[in-house]
């Protein structure tokens, strides 16, 4: 009860509760669901330097995990593995394997644009291309698929209304996407990723940037795109992972302290560090 | 004098020394300017763009020569800005920060400051030289040497300007990265890669040194790209040195004309410049 009563001083908001949150899931049946990315022993090194030790992880298909953690614990290294962003770089290495859908991504062989248009990614910052609005939803379309542009404007504003971003730019598709608000670019940027119909979606802290309406607005796009895809957040905001997720995972200096449910963490966590850091005693 | 006061009078006097360094440097700029347009305009007649240079005594303008330098340095350009940009794409996106290519980056700066004579002699020695006589392939050949340093470093620093984010936002679909270069980097970069070419074209439409090696002068219209063939810095050069008031008159407009061109230029790539950062 200790700490319940000091999730509730974090929690203030009494619709957030997150033991009728619990209570509700797991009549739904929503904590069940088949593995999508599974992350087994995965080591990463920037160079010489360990970034992340010995991680194993199951994220579950057409639900929200969410990676939680102090600035500098890996969990942003973590997501940009899952799609192989870090091989951008020169001396970036992961060892171990990440299975999706029982394949392992991490082997050579798997070739990575597949990778990329099954895993989708929106970052920290929104960054539109410098093109229309049409032009930044289609521009990975165009690339993968022989589409007529009937067939073109309809996944096109497909896309955006499942950012729901249409209402909002219907009428000005051929304007700038440089001229959008920074919680319409963030969202543009979502439809970018989800126009190619990706398995699953990485989150890298979507909303550090944006004011608290644009915020609001991310989050409930979360809600309403795990209806289709996996969703995996890093967010460094815990209410928001206790808003948005189903499961949530703590991260310490590269490693995954603790995961489970994610009311279940915030509220009876089992580790030390896990509950020192959502108590915010640091971090 | 106390120490407010000895505060106040440093501060005055490094004032005074900036002001003064600056009014000296901008002194020359101007009475450059102002003796180009006294001794150029009043010169600057209709014929200049009609008639070609004409021999001691006759009347005449410099239209071969004008024709000349357009030509040298359009194809200077044409050829030199590819080869640039491919260059400077190679640097900021494939070889950012590997050994060779910071070793290719000094290299091309060093050619960005070589000596415009030398890079005369070189296309002497290359084209003039083997082919048994001046031309225009051989002047443009020579002004591309001095483009190129200009766009590759300009394209690799534009490029390296785009974030990294934007880099990752494309990469992330799944979207292989000579397209990302091609459709997104560009793009973004594209006001500043233009204003390196513009930059380079205001440099070589003054050079004298690389086509006086190279396409030499013509005094009439050169019927091929095979012949000497005239442009305004040679003949600036050669009627300044002359002993007749007429020709003087004529480098003058000549001077003015390409002094116009180059400020053209410089304010046009200012412009591309500020509207890519309101863009951005």
């Amino acid at each position: 009860m200790a700490n319940f009563a000091r999730q509730r001083t974090i929690m203030n908001d009494e619709t957030l509760d997150p033991l009728s949150i619990t209570a509700r899931r797991a009549a739904s049946g929503v904590l069940d669901a088949p593995a999508k990315i599974t992350a087994q022993k995965l080591n990463f090194y920037y160079g010489e330097s360990r970034a992340l030790t010995d991680v194993n992880l199951v994220v579950k298909e057409k639900r929200v995990t969410a990676l939680i953690g102090p600035s500098g614990c890996g969990k942003s290294t973590l997501l940009r593995v899952f799609n192989r962003m870090y091989a951008i770089y020169p001396k970036l290495r992961a060892e171990g394997e990440v299975l999706l859908d029982g394949e392992n991504v991490l082997d050579a062989r798997y070739p990575i644009n597949r990778l990329r248009t099954k895993v989708g990614m929106v970052f920290q910052k929104p960054v539109p291309f410098p093109m229309s609005i049409y032009d930044n939803v289609a521009y990975a379309l165009r690339h993968y698929e022989r589409l007529t542009r009937g067939q073109l404007d309809e996944r096109v504003e497909g896309a955006l209304k499942s950012a729901a971003l249409w209402a909002e730019v219907k009428d000005k598709l051929e304007h700038s996407a440089l001229g959008l608000s920074g919680g319409q670019q963030q969202r543009l940027c979502v439809a970018r990723a989800v126009a190619l119909k990706p398995e699953v979606l990485l989150l890298d802290e979507p909303t550090s940037a944006l004011d608290p309406i644009s915020t609001a607005r991310i989050e409930q796009l979360i809600d309403d795109l795990k209806v289709d895809y996996t969703v995996l957040i890093v967010t460094h905001n815990m209410q928001q992972a206790a808003r948005v997720s189903e499961f949530t995972g703590f991260m310490f200096l590269g490693e995954l302290i603790e995961f489970g449910v994610t009311s279940d963490l915030f509220t009876r966590p089992n580790n030390r560090k896990t509950e020192d850091y959502i108590t915010g005693r640091f971090g | 004098m106390n120490r407010w006061q000895r505060r106040q009078l440093t501060d005055y006097m490094a004032k005074a020394l900036g002001t003064a360094a600056t009014l000296f440097g901008l002194f020359w700029l101007a009475w450059i300017l102002w003796t180009t347009v006294s001794l150029g305009l009043p010169a600057l007649k209709w014929t200049l763009f009609t008639q070609t240079t004409p021999p001691p005594g006759a009347d005449g303008g410099l239209a071969n020569a004008f024709a000349g330098s357009i030509f040298m340095c359009g194809l200077a350009v044409l050829i030199g800005t590819p080869i640039g940009i491919g260059a400077g794409t190679y640097l900021s996106e494939y070889a950012r920060h590997t050994k060779f290519g910071k070793s290719i980056r000094f290299v091309n700066d060093i050619l960005l400051s070589a000596p415009s004579i030398i890079i005369g002699l070189f296309v002497y020695e290359l084209m003039v030289r083997p082919m048994g006589h001046f031309s225009a392939w051989a002047g443009s050949v020579a002004l591309a040497f001095i483009v190129l340093p200009v766009v590759v470093r300009t394209t690799d620093e534009m490029l390296q300007l785009v974030p990294t984010t934007m880099r990752e936002s494309a990469l992330a679909l799944g979207v292989p990265q000579w397209k990302v270069i091609r459709q997104v980097l560009y793009r973004a970069a594209l006001s500043g890669i233009v204003t390196g070419i513009l930059l380079a074209l205001a440099r070589i439409s003054g050079e004298t040194a690389p086509v006086l090696f190279t396409a030499l002068n013509n005094q009439y219209w050169a019927s091929s790209l095979n012949e000497p063939t005239a442009n305004v810095p040679v003949v600036i050069f050669q009627y300044a040195l002359s002993p007749y008031e007429f020709w003087h008159a004529l480098a003058w407009a000549g001077a003015f004309v390409v002094t116009m061109l180059v400020l053209v230029l410089g304010v046009t790539s200012r412009w591309l410049i500020s509207r890519g950062k309101e863009q951005s």
